[in-house]
């Protein structure tokens, strides 16, 4: 399972690295080991999912991934590169992109300028220092960016509120805008912590269809974060579940909701045992 | 040698107890109080109107000012001020105690008159005891000042540690809300912290004052040597600030000993030593603190680390484009009557509003770097010091054109700004404004007010363009120049740069991960500030034909910034306002009312500050809005000013979730408030 080849950061896909993935990852906050010895990985073309109860540590081990925090032990790989000690903005440029449990939104920029802004740091970067000297914000808008700004907005059922402020923006929407924020540099791996808490099943069903879509059109790879257990089993190919730390199961849907250690984690919380196939005997990843 | 041990743990204690009364009142109520200084200046002047001026003894003297005085003027402080300031985001709380800082001091000498040079009083009886302890000296004033540092020791291990208030003072640091929970009545708590946090101030005040000066200006530098032990400490343990304030004092004074005390080099050394105190935590921080990017945990930390949803210093509203909007008449309109006015005026008047024009120049450094960075620095006017020193030695000795010599001079006090910002880039709001501070002190001690610089107050002779040396002509120059300048800003605002700066003032995980290098943007966004800093320090001086140090003081930087504020920090023609209303309104009190109110503009820029704690938008943006709200009605733009005002630290999370109400102004809960 260890990915063997080495590849250049923006390879593409087709390689047999991963795209993303997590080695013997251990996270300690003083007395409390939020993560302990978690190993997973994000295949092209996929959709991987993470359950765990509160606390599981499914947020740690996403601002790890991420770069924001560095880890006491274990390694990041992206395309079978080590980027454990790369700054979250360089991982970003090699193609990472995540939304947060609690937004992080731009207080003072509006809706639309969340997603230009995002558009332009992937697709014209020396507009960050040219402008300064070009004065190209009094223009108008490059045609391109401007119409996949409009198409992302719009693939979110953002248009309505695009010149808003995102001060005062519903949880829901807020999620919805982190995600076509994220979708603007068109990430390699997207990661996504809880992006249907706070929206209703209609709002939940167009976002699982849109990221489904970009998966399948865009050859994304998504590893989300869900509270929604039906949600995760129902889109991914594959299921990472933690608990206080520590992986406690991985497989298919199918076996995920076999498994009797996520039932005893989830222990009433309703997963339908609706496939009895072999139970996955906990296991952690082949060192 | 342990003369100089004592002599130097005396001077270290002074430092201690201010760091120790800062890291106490900013760990028990999470408000870091830049009017330390002010308030220590307020009990002291207190102590010296009874002790001096009344006649009184010392200990009825003392008694009353520490035990009863400070302690109800720091209850009432907290009545009126700080208690609105408790769920405001850093920056309002920063501004609120400049403000305080800068309306205090006058306020004081407006109602107990005003002192030039008097020897204050100390706490220990004259004529003064001498102590010879293992045949070293020791005098009573020192020891004094020993037992002032035992006394804050006492009182604020007792009110951290053991005493119930400090459980419940900790818990009202940590959760307002669980507080509440628990049954205490934060509000009570919060007023108790405020009254010792008045004793402390002014225990460090009297001690002070027979060194430093009974002077707002003495004290204030006393606080921002002693930032450098509070830095130290990370603003809050409170046993390493004392061991470094300590230290320091310690050091300061056996380097002394091995220096010749009649050399300028010597008097260099000694108002460096905080500062390189200072430098020498900072970049410990700073090497230790790469490793992590994200903030380190606890409430404190995420306390001075830069808040998203920061309710002050908001853009007003997203205005629709392609539309004029009022705002922009409004604008027109100002730059229009500030161009006729200098037609229309004497040579005196004319000048003020030159003065004035160039001054904003300068200010807008602080709308760059606080309007749309969030950052509090302290410094700017030092930049604006070093800029019109600058422009005058290239004028003096390589004899440049005036023109030529400000806008290029100010290049070369770019790179000190980019240094600042460096230093501080990975550290909260506060340390940035500590730092600043600080480093403006010293700039002032080491540079500004020594000779050549200094000549007796006057500094060195700038020229002007030979075009501009009638008043009037000046005036429009200046005004150009600020358009000029404001321009620039506006493209910086438009520009993707911009949209990455107000990313990385609202979430630097949210621009980090998205590809920002949160670096990048801030050091660009100081080197530009620094820049028109510096440009505004040559035009004054130019104004002035003087490059006239004492007018960059640090402490009349908070004057500078409390204006801006006051205005509005982030709208250009707020800065414009702001600078006139500096220099005339001074001009107009001097002219047409007696002596004794010449201070009262000061302290009315100061209570303007103070108002940001309920007004956080500025005066004229607030009015701006208002009167858009009223011209328009259309709740979409105008009313978004309103909503902005109580936002939620949390846009998100804090939303209500009936989508018709979003235009609704959101009520934050005001604790402390009945
Ligand atoms: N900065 C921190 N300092 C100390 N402890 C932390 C920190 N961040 C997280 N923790 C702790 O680590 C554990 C894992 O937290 P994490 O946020 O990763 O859980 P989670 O699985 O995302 O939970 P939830 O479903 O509630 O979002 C928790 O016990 C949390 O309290
Ligand atoms: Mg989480």
């Amino acid at each position: 399972m260890t990915a063997t080849s080495r590849t250049g950061p923006t390879s593409s896909a087709s390689t047999t690295a991963p795209r993303l993935e997590a080695r013997h990852l251990t996270v300690r906050f003083g007395g409390l080991i939020a993560l302990r010895d978690v190993c997973l990985q994000v295949p092209a073309h996929s959709i991987t999912g993470l359950l765990g109860p509160n606390g599981a540590g499914k947020s740690t081990l996403f601002a790890v991934v991420s770069g924001l925090l560095r880890p006491t032990a274990g390694s990041v790989l992206m395309d079978g590169r080590d980027v454990t000690r790369t700054s979250p903005q360089k991982r970003a440029g090699l193609g990472l992109a995540r939304t947060f449990q609690h937004p992080e939104l731009f207080s003072s920029l509006t809706v639309r300028e969340h997603v230009e802004l995002a558009h332009r740091i992937r697709h014209a970067k020396r507009r960050l220092w040219s402008d300064l000297i070009t004065g190209r914000g009094f223009l108008p808008q490059p045609a391109e960016e401007k119409s996949r700004v409009d198409e992302l907005v719009g693939a979110l059922g953002l248009t309505s509120v695009q010149h808003r402020s995102v001060t005062g923006l519903p949880l829901g929407t807020a999620r919805l805008l982190e995600v076509a924020r994220a979708l603007a540099v068109d990430p390699g791996v997207l990661l996504l912590d809880e992006p249907s808490s706070g929206l209703d099943p209609r709002e939940t069903e167009e976002l699982a269809g849109t990221l489904r879509r970009v998966v399948s059109d865009h050859g994304v790879s998504l590893l989300m974060v869900e509270h929604d257990v039906e949600l995760v089993l129902g889109m991914s190919d594959f299921v990472h579940v933690l608990d206080f730390g520590v992986k406690i199961a991985e497989g298919t849907p199918a076996q995920i909701r076999a498994d009797p250690a996520v039932r005893a984690a989830y222990l009433g919380e309703e997963i339908a045992p609706t496939d009895f196939r072999r139970p996955v005997t906990e296991q952690g990843e082949p060192a | 040698m342990l003369s100089y041990v004592l002599a130097g743990l005396a001077l270290g204690a002074v430092y201690a107890v201010a760091a120790g009364s800062l890291v106490i009142t900013y760990v028990a109520s999470g408000v870091f109080n830049l009017a330390f200084a002010a308030m220590a200046f307020t009990v002291a002047r207190f102590y010296y109107f009874l002790n001096t001026e009344q006649g009184w003894a010392i200990p009825p003297a003392a008694v009353v000012s520490l035990m009863i005085f400070a302690p109800v003027f720091g209850a009432l402080l907290y009545a009126v001020l700080f208690r609105h300031l408790r769920l405001r985001s850093t920056l309002v709380k920063l501004m609120a105690t400049v403000g305080l800082s800068v309306a205090l001091p006058p306020l004081v000498q407006l109602v107990l008159g005003h002192l030039t040079n008097v020897t204050a009083p100390a706490l220990a009886p004259r004529p003064l005891a001498v102590f010879h302890p293992f045949g070293a000296v020791l005098n009573a004033d020192q020891l004094a000042t020993y037992i002032g540092l035992a006394v804050v020791l006492v009182v604020g291990v007792g009110v951290l540690r053991f005493t119930e208030v400090g459980l419940r003072v900790r818990a009202l640091v940590d959760s307002e809300a669980l507080t509440s929970l628990s049954g205490t009545n934060p509000g009570r708590v919060s007023l108790g912290v405020w009254a010792v946090s008045g004793t402390l101030a002014g225990l460090a005040g009297i001690l002070v004052a027979p060194t430093s000066g009974l002077s707002a200006e003495g004290m204030t530098y006393m606080m921002s040597a002693a930032f450098a032990a509070v830095i130290a400490a990370r603003l809050r343990s409170l046993a390493v600030a004392v061991v470094v304030a300590l230290t320091m004092g310690v050091v300061t004074d056996v380097v002394q000993k091995y220096l010749d005390p009649s050399s300028s080099f010597t008097a260099a050394v000694i108002p460096s030593v905080p500062f390189a105190f200072m430098l020498v935590f900072l970049l410990y921080y700073a090497v230790r603190g790469e490793a992590g990017d994200a903030v380190a945990g606890g409430a404190l930390d995420r306390a001075i680390s830069p808040q998203g949803g920061d309710p002050s210093l908001m853009r007003t509203a997203a205005v629709p484009q392609g539309r004029i909007s009022s705002s922009s008449i409004g604008t027109l309109a100002v730059v229009v009557v500030i161009a006729v006015v200098p037609a229309g005026l004497d040579r005196y008047w004319a000048g003020l509003v030159a003065a004035g024009i160039a001054a904003a120049i300068a200010l807008l450094s602080y709308t760059l770097v606080t309007g749309e960075g969030a950052m509090v620095w302290l410094s700017q006017i030092t930049f604006a010091g070093v800029g019109a020193v600058v422009a005058a030695e290239l004028v003096d000795r390589w004899s440049w054109p005036p023109l030529l010599a400000v806008f290029l001079g100010s290049v070369l006090v770019v790179p000190v700004g980019v240094l600042l910002g460096l230093l501080t880039i990975r550290l909260g709001d506060l340390y940035v404004a500590l730092v600043t501070l600080t480093f403006g002190s010293l700039v002032q001690t080491l540079v500004l007010t020594q000779d050549p610089f200094y000549d007796f107050g006057s500094g060195q002779p700038m020229e002007r363009p030979s075009f501009a040396q009638d008043n009037q002509v000046f005036a429009y120059l200046a005004l150009a120049v600020f358009l000029l300048v404001g321009l620039v800003i506006l493209n910086v605002r438009r520009s993707t740069a911009g949209l990455a700066v107000a990313a990385v003032r609202w979430s630097e995980n949210g621009a980090k991960t998205l590809g920002i290098s949160v670096i990048q943007t801030k050091v660009l966004l100081s080197a530009l500030a620094t820049y028109i800093a510096a440009l505004g320090g040559g035009f004054l001086a130019m104004n002035f034909r003087y490059t006239l140090p004492d007018s960059f003081h640090p402490s009349l930087g908070l004057v500078w910034l409390a204006v801006l504020v006051t205005m509005g920090s982030r709208s250009i023609v707020a800065a414009l306002i702001a600078g006139v209303v500096l220099y005339v309104m001074p001009g107009i009190f001097a002219s047409y009312l007696p002596d004794k109110f010449a201070d009262v503009p000061t302290i009315l820029f100061g209570l303007g500050a103070i108002g940001l704690a309920t007004h956080p938008e500025g005066v004229v943006a607030q009015t701006g809005a208002n009167l858009a709200r009223l011209f328009t009605r259309r709740p979409g733009w105008a009313g978004t000013a309103a909503t902005t005002l109580t936002a939620p630290p949390d846009p998100a999370e804090a939303a209500p979730h009936d989508r018709s109400a979003r235009g609704e102004v959101q009520q934050l809960p005001t604790g402390g408030q009945p």
